[in-house]
């Protein structure tokens, strides 16, 4: 039989650590993949909405968000996704775990679907980070319009992504699908080269 | 053309699916008087100039259904609901 | 090298401590930073820049701005050659090369001037109206030559070796243009505390400002464009300098152009040429400005003749002369002030021609002050000298006639407000009897406009409309702006009595001057009917091309008013739409060109493949392994053995690109009734089922397999095309439909690697990847069963016993994270077994021989009973499209039906795509009883088959048919047979 298998990212190949772009001043922004984390969607039975919020808030501590931002929870981040649709996020809870977790706690309130190995995600930081994602981003992240933590799916460049604000310095997580991540490399590598990026290892 | 919807917020049409007509009623009678019925609810449509209640999607966000109240005229939207209004219950 | 001998000793914009080389057509030149590659040439006594568009007729520098007609000139050579590039607005930097365009061999001799002697011919309409026969010379022979003689610059053929780059903002206030007005509205707004963008096309902000001598506050007007600047900055404002706003579009969004490189030789590394900006504005201010109109009379083109306004620009901005005896024509007292500006840097002004009926008394004084001699009433007649103005004849009121030598004829009609943006979205512009020009109408929601652009010509209405625009703007976004001290400034005289055309004037007058129409082709025009300015612009060609009539349209209205007895405000103007100047493809490309023209879908055997040499192609945005070629093979080899090997041994083939969506739910089964033609909620646990899904017309949308993972968890495979479509589909189903449903779809297309494991060995090959304690023998695990199961050692994995090939076989999905590990796996695993990999040929040579239908099938114009599926229709239940399926048209016996097709001769090749015919009828449309949709070279029967559509196909087997393919100019005899070729019984699929 074979050996276990490995874990290999959408980015395989992609990230090499390392200084990139222009170099003139100060570091425009900083990429890193975020690896390992489990991934999760949950959506909400029909009229369960409110046993599902008060399982989450028991289980989690958290107060499942109605609208496009993100809640942190005790290991698990919700982002809402949709009318009772969330992204679940977790580094404890790490690959497959964290859908077996849910799926568990949350029992005949809420479908849900591991997705922990159709997303790459990806963590854009730094004083440029806004001007490189409004290079295909069309939402406005300015702190006045885009809470600090705001959340948003919508597309750049033509693909797919979530995307949360992690912190104000500020920082970005970006989950987007698996098989654009070369397509989406791509683009990000020549929208940031302007500012000049690092890469750092996941 | 913007399209605020209920979930995201404003967002440009490039996100949004158009599928028309919001006020036609699938039949629910499958026999055969229902004829007249399902060919109205199929293939035809009003074309008003002015409001109109349309189906509008948001597959590249939340992925919900909208009824969008659109003046065909000017493009001005009037109202964004969602199209199933029990959402979240 | 010439020295720069129109350069003005002193005064202008310019560094004259920065000398800066360039060469037109080869000659190389100097000039100074600051200046635009126009006023380098005329600081270099350059005045014939190019030739017409249709005349080839010597043609020099009409303005200074982006409105510009004549001066096109291809900038950068090799790839990046651009062609028809403004000289008016080129920044000029250090080693740029221009050349002329539309001319050969040189542009003092250009050998296509003989047009001008056959003028009569090319008239208004001449292209309609003489290549009309024979019809195929129009191709052949007209256009090409036409092309030759009468063009623009030439493209690069090279792909454009630079990065164009796009970009998204957001703000409250976007103010287009920065001159006084803009200023003012930005100022205001950004002090209000609205977050504004200013967009200047310039490189220099300040508009009109840095062409005239204006004071603000008892200042330089420059004073306060530089302290405005300087405010802006420290405020909440984002100045894109070099940045056209070219379209406005519905709920707030302008697209603009940042020309961010075009200034120097080459784009710093990682920097783009240009970026395109798409802003969503909650308020946008046009401060656009106004562009100045021509006169029309005879030989109006000659090099040497320039709009006043742009002469004032090349004094006061740039410190160039463009001539050094002027004379100056004009209809009102504003262009005057070019012969005050001339007059104070030593240019003789040797007449001021004013061509109102009026005499002015503010004309005198100034005539006064510039020692030049007035002629009231007057006009300029005719214009002497081909390559540059030598004299023009002045015709007094009382007939006499005035012989002037002069270099420079500035001319002014008075002035057109900038108020294209306003008409976007279907503004209409109005008539301003005032003005005697075009204002806005009625404006898009949230846009207003400010100062020339909505008429308000004087630097005090502009200073205090823009103040106002800029109050307003920021209370609509709800800020309370505070009073702040208003900037005083005077306003210059603003009167209008334009007389738009001398009648009496010899030779070719001309209104539009990049297409070389003139007054006789308008009124030729007019004659024949053509007097509605849309009409008008088609058959003359007014106004089209890369100035889009900027300068000539509205004199073109007057002219055509004239004609047809009307006022120029009855006639109006052609609809302007984007962009407002010409914009390069690449940059509307952007990042979206060569391997990222799209974003590419990668399967997770993707990596594997390329190392196994797979050749791909491009299934929707997925690109999937198309076959496998070894050495020496061609992809016809490669495919055959593919397919062979399925069938005798064992293959693998990646499928993840199937769309995948969980469908779960307590209402799930009854769901899936509804939206499959067939049942589901009757599907045991641990059971996967073939589905037909139909559109509400009764045709066949979709097909695919769905496997009951759970009592309320569905697992739904669609085809890879449809993915996006049927998901769409089901969520408005789930919330349209049937939002009372409990049941919850959620795409999982990307978190499964998914392989198809198929072939007479494919469970020996399973057998050595799945853990112990899964049983996977047919007994315990059958035809179309499914389970989750683990493999490899405790990796989730789900199983499905599915075949799309006919043989035994399995499809096995894993999280996508291990897509990669598992391929490589099974290859490792199956290699005892002779597994090969197989790509989507191989996939599809294999279904035809089994007589699935697929993506020619599946065409939308199918139903369920044309393809053979009719007794999967339930009747027990409601479902999507059951009313219309049962349609008596659609049940019609005689309708196209799903057949099979092996041609008689095993030698031959059915087409994809010809049309069947019964065997010894004409290959006529009324004969056409139907097409082929499927070709296939088996390898497993050794020769072409095929699948198509036929009418009455089922009760024809055994009948001899035409397959006609008039493309090829091929006929096969085909004999009818049933779509399955291989092991129609299915046993194989059991074992």
């Amino acid at each position: 039989m074979s050996r276990p298998l490995a874990s290999v990212s959408g980015l395989a190949g992609l990230t090499v650590p390392g200084s990139y772009g222009a170099k003139v001043g100060e570091l425009g922004v900083t990429i890193a993949e975020r690896t390992g984390l489990g991934i999760a969607t949950v959506a909400a039975c029909k009229g369960k909405s409110e046993a599902l919020k008060a399982a989450a808030r028991k289980a989690y501590g958290v107060e499942l968000p109605e609208r496009s931002i993100v809640a942190s929870g005790r290991d698990i981040l919700f982002i809402g996704t949709g009318p009772g649709q969330w992204l679940a996020v977790s580094e404890k809870y790490a690959n497959e775990e964290l859908a077996r977790e849910l799926a568990g706690r949350l029992q005949g309130l809420a479908s849900v679907a591991d997705q922990s190995g159709g997303r790459t995600v990806i963590r854009i930081s730094g004083p440029r980070a806004r001007d490189v994602l409004a290079k295909g981003l069309p939402i406005d992240l300015d702190p006045r319009v885009f809470p600090s933590n705001g959340a948003a799916t919508s597309t750049i460049s033509l693909m797919g992504v979530q995307l949360w604000q992690a912190d104000d310095t500020p920082a970005y997580e970006l989950a987007i699908f698996r098989s654009l991540s070369g397509s989406f490399w791509r683009w990000l590598a020549a929208s940031a080269a302007e500012f000049g990026y690092e890469v750092k290892p996941g | 053309m913007r399209i605020k919807c209920p979930y995201c917020g404003e967002r440009a049409l490039e996100e949004f699916t158009y599928r028309g007509d919001a006020t036609v009623k699938r039949p629910r009678s499958l026999e055969s008087d229902a004829a007249e019925a399902w060919t109205d609810y199929v293939y035809f449509r009003h074309n008003p100039a002015g409001l109109h209640r349309e189906h509008w999607y948001h597959g590249a966000g939340c992925h919900a259904w909208l009824t969008v109240t659109r003046d065909t005229r000017t493009h001005e939207i009037v109202a964004v609901e969602f199209a199933d209004k029990r959402e979240g219950t | 090298m010439t020295s720069q001998s129109n350069r003005l000793r002193d005064g202008g914009l310019i560094d004259r401590a920065k000398t800066v080389r360039f060469s037109f057509d080869g000659e190389t030149l100097t000039g100074y930073q600051g200046d635009t590659l126009a006023s380098a040439l005329l600081a270099n006594g350059k005045k014939l820049v190019g030739r017409s568009f249709k005349y080839h007729r010597p043609r020099g520098i009409l303005t200074a701005g982006s409105e510009e007609p004549n001066a096109l000139v291809e900038l950068r050579t090799g790839a990046r050659r651009e062609p028809n590039t403004r000289a008016t607005t080129i920044e000029l930097y250090d080693g740029l090369e221009a050349a002329s365009q539309n001319r050969w061999p040189s542009l003092k001799f250009d050998v296509m001037a003989v047009n001008q002697l056959f003028a009569p011919i090319f008239g208004a309409g001449f292209y309609y109206k003489t290549f009309m026969w024979p019809a195929s010379f129009w191709e052949k022979v007209y256009e090409p030559a036409i092309r030759r003689a009468a063009g623009l610059g030439r493209a690069a053929s090279a792909p454009d070796p630079d990065h164009y780059d796009k970009a998204h903002a957001f703000c409250d206030v976007l103010v287009i243009g920065s001159g006084p007005a803009g200023l003012a509205t930005a100022l205001e707004a950004a002090r209000a505390g609205a977050r504004v963008i200013l967009a200047e096309e310039d490189f220099r902000l300040g508009g009109r400002l840095l062409a005239e001598r204006y004071e603000i506050d008892g200042k330089p007007a420059l004073d306060w464009v530089r302290a405005a600047e300087e405010e802006l900055a420290s405020l909440d404002c984002r100045i894109l300098r070099r940045t056209t706003v070219f379209g406005v579009y519905d709920g707030g969004t302008y697209a603009a152009i940042e020309r961010v490189n075009d200034h120097v030789k080459l784009p710093p590394a990682h920097e783009p040429r240009q970026r395109l900006w798409k802003i969503v504005a909650r308020q946008a201010v046009v401060a656009a400005g106004a562009i100045e109109r021509p006169i029309v009379f005879g030989d109006n083109d000659r090099p040497g003749i320039m709009l006043a306004g742009a002469v004032r620009t090349y004094v006061n901005r740039y410190g160039v002369t463009p001539g050094r005896r002027a004379v100056v024509f004009t209809d009102n007292d504003d262009a005057f002030q070019t012969a005050v500006d001339l007059a104070d840097h030593g240019v003789e002004v040797v007449a001021m021609v004013d061509a109102r009926a009026m005499p002015s008394v503010k004309a005198k004084e100034i005539a006064a002050k510039a020692k030049a001699p007035y002629f009231a009433n007057s006009v300029v007649q005719r214009v002497r000298g081909r390559q540059a103005v030598k004299s023009v004849d002045i015709a007094a009121p009382n007939g006499e006639v005035h012989r002037i030598d002069c270099d420079l004829l500035a001319m002014s009609g008075g002035w057109n407000p900038t108020l294209h943006l306003t008409t976007h979205l279907n503004g209409k512009p109005v008539w301003n009897a005032d003005l005697s020009a075009l204002v806005p109408g009625a404006l898009p929601p949230g846009m207003s406009v400010a100062g020339a652009s909505a008429g308000q010509f004087g630097l005090a209405a502009c200073l205090a409309s823009g103040r106002l625009a800029g109050t307003e703007a920021a209370k609509a976004c709800g800020f309370k702006p505070k009073r702040h001290k208003a900037p005083k400034a005077a306003d210059e005289s603003t009167e209008a009595s334009p007389v738009w055309q001398v009648e009496t004037s010899r030779g070719k007058a001309f209104v539009d001057f990049q297409n070389d129409v003139t007054i006789s082709d308008i009124k030729l025009a007019a004659r024949e009917g053509f007097r509605v300015p849309e009409h008008l612009k088609r058959y003359t060609t007014l106004g089209m091309a890369t100035d889009q009539g900027k300068t000539g349209n509205l004199n073109g209205a007057a002219v055509l008013a004239n004609v047809t007895g009307r006022y120029v405000g009855a006639v109006g103007t052609t609809t302007f739409r984007p962009p407002f100047t010409p914009v390069a493809i690449s940059a509307l490309a952007g990042h979206h060109r060569g391997p990222d023209f799209r974003p590419a879908r990668l399967a997770p055997s993707h990596k594997w493949a390329e190392e196994q040499g797979a050749v791909f192609v491009e299934t929707g945005p997925w690109l999937r392994a198309l076959y496998y070629p070894r050495a020496g093979e061609s992809p016809q080899d490669s495919v055959n053995r593919e397919v062979a090997n399925v069938r005798t041994q064992v293959g693998v083939c990646d499928v993840s690109t199937l769309g995948k969506i969980e469908v779960q739910g307590t209402d799930a089964g009854v769901f899936l009734d509804r939206v499959y033609a067939n049942t589901f909620s009757t599907l045991p646990v641990g059971k996967a089922r073939y589905g037909l899904m139909l559109r509400e017309d009764g045709f066949v949308m979709d097909d695919g397999t769905t496997a009951r993972l759970a009592e309320d968890r569905y697992f739904m495979t669609t085809t890879t095309a449809n993915a996006v479509k049927v998901m769409q589909h089901l969520e408005f189903c789930q919330q349209v439909l049937w939002p009372e449903l409990d049941v919850q779809l959620v795409s999982v297309t990307e978190q499964w690697a998914q392989y198809a494991v198929a072939g007479p060995r494919a469970r020996d090959v399973l057998q050595r990847l799945v853990d112990p304690g899964h049983d996977i023998s047919n007994e315990a695990f059958p035809y179309l069963a499914c389970g989750e199961i683990n493999v490899c050692g405790g990796v989730p994995a789900r199983l499905y016993r599915l075949s799309f090939s006919g043989e035994l076989a399995y499809e096995i999905g894993v999280p996508a994270r291990y897509g990669d590990a598992l391929i490589r796996a099974i290859m490792m695993e199956g290699a005892a077994f002779g597994i090969q990999p197989y790509g989507t040929e191989a996939l599809g040579v294999l279904r035809i021989e089994k007589g699935h239908p697929a993506g020619g099938e599946l065409n939308g114009q199918t139903t369920a009973h044309d393809l053979g599926f009719g007794k999967l229709l339930s009747a027990k239940k409601d479902f999507i499209g059951r009313f219309m399926a049962a349609r008596p048209v659609l049940a019609d016996a005689n309708r196209e039906k799903f057949v099979g097709l092996r041609p008689l001769d095993r030698e031959a090749r059915i087409r994809a795509g010809a049309h069947l015919v019964p065997k010894d009828a004409e290959a006529t449309a009324k004969n056409d009883q139907g097409y082929v949709t499927s070709i296939a070279y088996s390898p497993s029967l050794g020769h072409w088959l095929a699948l198509g559509m036929l009418a009455r196909g089922p009760e024809r087997h055994g009948e001899v048919v035409r397959a006609v393919d008039p493309l090829r100019g091929e006929e096969v005899l085909a004999e009818v047979v049933p779509p399955c070729f291989v092991d129609p019984e299915g046993e194989r699929l059991r074992v």
